[in-house]
């Protein structure tokens, strides 16, 4: 066995091989190639290699005005559609100083809290997919289809929302969603004890995950890792209560951490974040003030001279938007931070030393959406 | 350094819990094989689309004119991010407002993301409730949807 | 005299009791009998992963799929045979037939009820057992001739895997044939029927044992990481297109049967049953047996390699040897 920590590249190029987790995988979630070095079925070096899906997002936003803008953000992850829109409203809204009515902001926590659900869904089923087992994935489709069902209900789409405008959201929410929303909350609930037992308890998942990939505390802080990933190693850090924004600081929530910091505790970590979201819509849904949902904004916003950045936290980590603008209808730049792009990285750091099969595994467990890194 | 030897105790306690764990995997399984299906057989059945569902964009009938209330303004054809909208219009005398004529959409582009119907000041579009959009050839996506409402009369 | 003895009667219709005539009356059962399993369990694996899963599986072909096997054969004889430039031709083409072969031979020796039974070979248990070892070489020159780094990782780790687990096989079948001191199969569905009281009440361990080694040696879940589709693409199958893959589909689901014809012989009392005939309670057991092998597959994730090694060594081994000389001392005692 090769000690990897005295590895030279001539003892690389005559014993190990090399073998390409490719741009077309089974298991890895978009177009991402992972370029391994292996000796037998120890990884001794990892290499993710992007820029498969890159789409120019950024480069449009420079030829488009604000408006025309909206429908691309919910297109980089579009597993949390609902959440970059709202953050790319916000981060307009703070350049030009606009009060966004307080019904809206409460509608926009909704909508977000059951996209970071719908998100969660995909992000834990998918790791049990890619451990071997495929059933509760599909039982894990089953539940967001109802979320689905309802996000359609008020904003007309399933994934690529544009909901929220400049100045609140589109529409108002209706009762139909109201009591959708209630019902699909309980049946949420008493769906918990079935994945908990046939996931979480199970031996073989417990044996693959516990003590696989372990990132430490010094390691995430230093690749810039956010999310359930880094509160999986123990670090307490939410974008919605480290750094509050819109209607977050009136609701009464906790942040989930395990200090472990391997697959097991991130999986952990986002199953109970499902919890607290749904604590989270339950105090909205009773709290709902009235009124309008749209301030009164001109219909092509022309923002003054400057800058500004707004972070939010997507189901991935904490995103943000930085826009700069010289004072006409068109950005000058807008940049996206986007989540999965710092966690992906810390895979060059915790991999070697694991077999082939947890390499899977821990590529699941990270939960990185491809076109988010290439934008 | 695990200071605990692993001892024979622990080696049949583990083997019982994981036992365990299997079987309960096993009853949880059981049970949803004997559920209904939620799946819905597609062609055969279809599902009714909510009321808010944005299929493509359709020009609405209105009573007065009997027709569209389009005033061939550009402010969609402005808006769109994917730049598939044209529009003409024509006025019928001097001083009058402007009717639309022509209204074409390619939806082979459209994102429908909803910007037009938005913006609209006549709010003369609206989303229709249809999603099965195939077509013969890359032509037939260029569609003029007054023709269409003219030729729904 | 009856009529058996008439001269001419003899003669002509005498051969009707010889071996030629049996051999050949076992060849038609195993033509008949491998494709129809085949297909039949390969739908019922469908539905049931449907079901599981909360989706009616195959549904078009046919009332609720049932002629999908029979299109997806159609399908699958049509498909080109691509024989990739740079593989090593003769163990390429080789491989599926060697593994295919030895599954046709494990039907001789089981005993499908008191009368139909190919032959009854005195050392039937190890006929079948022996026959299957040579499966695990196809599957390694399978994936040493598709010069395909999955493949070769996917055919290394079936070798060692399938090696380790005919141990615990073996050291759980030793305790029945102790207590019936024969190999012969039919005698062992023989002994179950007159002591009516079958093997699994006096061997619960060894049941279990069984089945979890012939699980591991078919490379079906939770040990069929010798065809992860998570990780490696398709293991030792991928470069196989066409009929080729058929074969080897139609090995894996043949093993199978095999496997749970013996668990039923050994210990569910083979063909022994109330009302019913002989065969009908055979066959109603073996395919039990395999629906709950589906249900396993569609229930636990897969498990590593190494941890797979663990548990055959440190896990199944001692068990087995243990329950071994239990029932040793216990059966000279008494």
């Amino acid at each position: 066995m090769l000690n990897i920590k005295t590895i030279d590249d001539a003892t690389i190029s005559q014993r190990v091989y090399q073998l390409n987790l490719g741009p077309q995988h089974p298991s890895t979630h978009g177009v991402m190639h992972l370029l391994l070095t292996l000796d037998g079925e120890v990884v001794v070096k990892i290499e993710p290699i992007i820029g498969y899906s890159h789409r120019g997002h950024e480069k449009m936003a420079e030829n488009r005005i604000y408006e025309q803008f909206l429908p691309n953000p919910a297109r980089m992850d579009y597993l949390s559609g609902m959440i970059f829109n709202h953050g790319y409203c916000m981060a307009v809204e703070k350049l030009c100083g606009i009060e966004v009515p307080r019904r809206a902001e409460y509608i926009r926590v909704i909508t977000s809290e059951l996209n970071r659900i719908a998100s969660h869904f995909i992000g834990t089923m998918d790791y049990a997919m890619g451990l071997g087992a495929i059933t509760p994935f599909l039982w894990g489709w089953d539940d967001r289809e109802n979320i689905l069902d309802l996000l359609e209900m008020i904003s007309g789409s399933r994934l690529t929302y544009s909901y929220g405008r400049f100045g609140g959201v589109r529409n108002d929410i209706t009762k139909e969603f109201y009591d959708g929303t209630r019902k699909f909350i309980d049946r949420l609930r008493s769906r918990f004890w079935d994945y908990e037992n046939l996931i979480n308890q199970n031996v073989i998942f417990i044996k693959r995950s516990r003590d696989v990939g372990v990132i430490t505390t010094e390691d995430a802080l230093a690749f810039g890792v956010t999310g359930p990933t880094l509160r999986g190693s123990g670090v307490k850090y939410d974008v919605r209560k480290n750094e509050p924004y819109s209607a977050y600081p009136e609701f009464k929530f906790e942040i989930p951490t395990r200090k472990e910091g391997d697959c097991l505790a991130r999986y952990q970590v986002r199953m109970a974040e499902l919890e607290q979201s749904i604590n989270i819509i339950e105090q909205a849904l009773d709290h709902l003030p009235p009124g309008p949902v749209r301030a009164k904004v001109p219909r092509f916003v022309t923002p003054p001279e400057g800058d500004c950045y707004v972070t939010f936290e997507s189901a991935r980590g904490a995103a943000g938007f930085y826009i700069v603008s010289d004072g006409t209808r068109v950005p000058y730049r807008i940049k996206v931070r986007a989540p999965s792009f710092s966690n992906l990285f810390v895979l060059t750091k915790i991999c070697p030393g694991h077999f082939l099969a947890d390499i899977v595994a821990i590529f699941g467990s990270i939960d990185v959406t491809v076109p988010e890194i290439d934008r | 350094m695990n200071t605990n030897p692993y001892g024979f105790n622990q080696y049949i306690k583990d083997i019982l819990v994981g036992g365990k764990s299997l079987v309960v995997g096993l009853w949880i399984t059981f049970k949803r094989l004997c559920t209904r299906i939620v799946t819905v057989q597609y062609p055969r059945q279809k599902l009714t689309m909510t009321a808010n569902f944005r299929g493509h964009i359709e020009a609405i009938r209105f009573d007065d004119t009997k027709s569209h209330h389009c005033v061939a303004c550009g402010l969609c054809a402005r808006t769109c991010p994917s730049h598939v909208i044209k529009v003409q219009g024509e006025k019928a005398r001097a001083g009058d407002k402007k009717v639309g004529t022509r209204y074409y959409i390619d939806f082979s582009k459209c994102s429908l993301c909803g910007l037009c119907v938005d913006v609209c000041p006549e709010q003369t579009i609206t989303f229709s409730k249809e999603y099965e959009l195939v077509y013969y050839s890359r032509w037939d996506t260029v569609i003029d949807i007054m023709g269409r409402l003219e030729g729904s009369r | 005299m009856n009529i058996t003895q008439l001269p001419y009667i003899k003669d002509v219709y005498g051969f009707l009791g010889s071996d030629v005539m049996s051999g050949l009356v076992g060849l038609l059962i195993i033509a008949a009998l491998v494709p129809l399993n085949v297909a039949f369990l390969v739908l019922v694996e469908r539905k049931v992963a449907g079901h599981i899963q909360l989706r009616p599986g195959p549904m078009e072909v046919g009332p609720h799929g049932i002629l999908q096997t029979l299109i997806d054969a159609v399908k699958l004889l049509g498909k080109e045979m691509v024989t990739p430039s740079s593989t090593d031709k003769l163990l390429y083409w080789l491989s599926p037939i060697i593994v295919v072969a030895p599954a046709f031979v494990g039907f001789i020796p089981l005993p499908f009820s008191p009368l139909v039974q190919i032959k009854d070979v005195n050392v039937g248990f190890l006929l079948i057992f022996s026959f299957s070892s040579i499966g695990v070489i196809s599957i390694l020159m399978g994936g040493w001739a598709s010069n395909n780094k999955y493949s070769l990782i996917g055919a290394v780790r079936s070798v060692a895997q399938n090696v380790a687990y005919e141990i615990p096989l073996l050291l759980a079948t030793m305790p029945i044939i102790l207590m019936t001191n024969t190999f012969k199969l039919g005698e062992i569905a023989q002994a179950q029927a007159q002591s009516g009281l079958w093997f699994i009440f006096y061997q619960p361990i060894a049941a279990i044992i069984f089945f979890i080694a012939t699980t591991a040696e078919t490379n079906r879940a939770p040990f069929d990481l010798v065809e992860g589709e998570s990780e490696l693409v398709s293991g030792f199958h991928t470069e196989y297109t066409g009929m080729r893959f058929s074969l080897f589909f139609l090995a894996e689901y043949t093993n199978m049967v095999i496997a749970a014809a013996l668990f039923t012989t050994f210990f569910l009392g083979g063909w022994h049953g109330p009302v019913l005939p002989g065969a009908v309670w055979f066959f109603a057991k073996t395919y039990f047996l395999l629906f709950v092998v589906m249900w396993i597959r569609w229930t636990y994730p897969r498990i590593r390699f190494d941890q797979l090694m663990n548990f055959a060594w440190k896990i199944l081994i001692p068990i087995a040897l243990v329950n071994l000389f239990i029932t040793a001392i216990v059966l000279k005692v008494l």
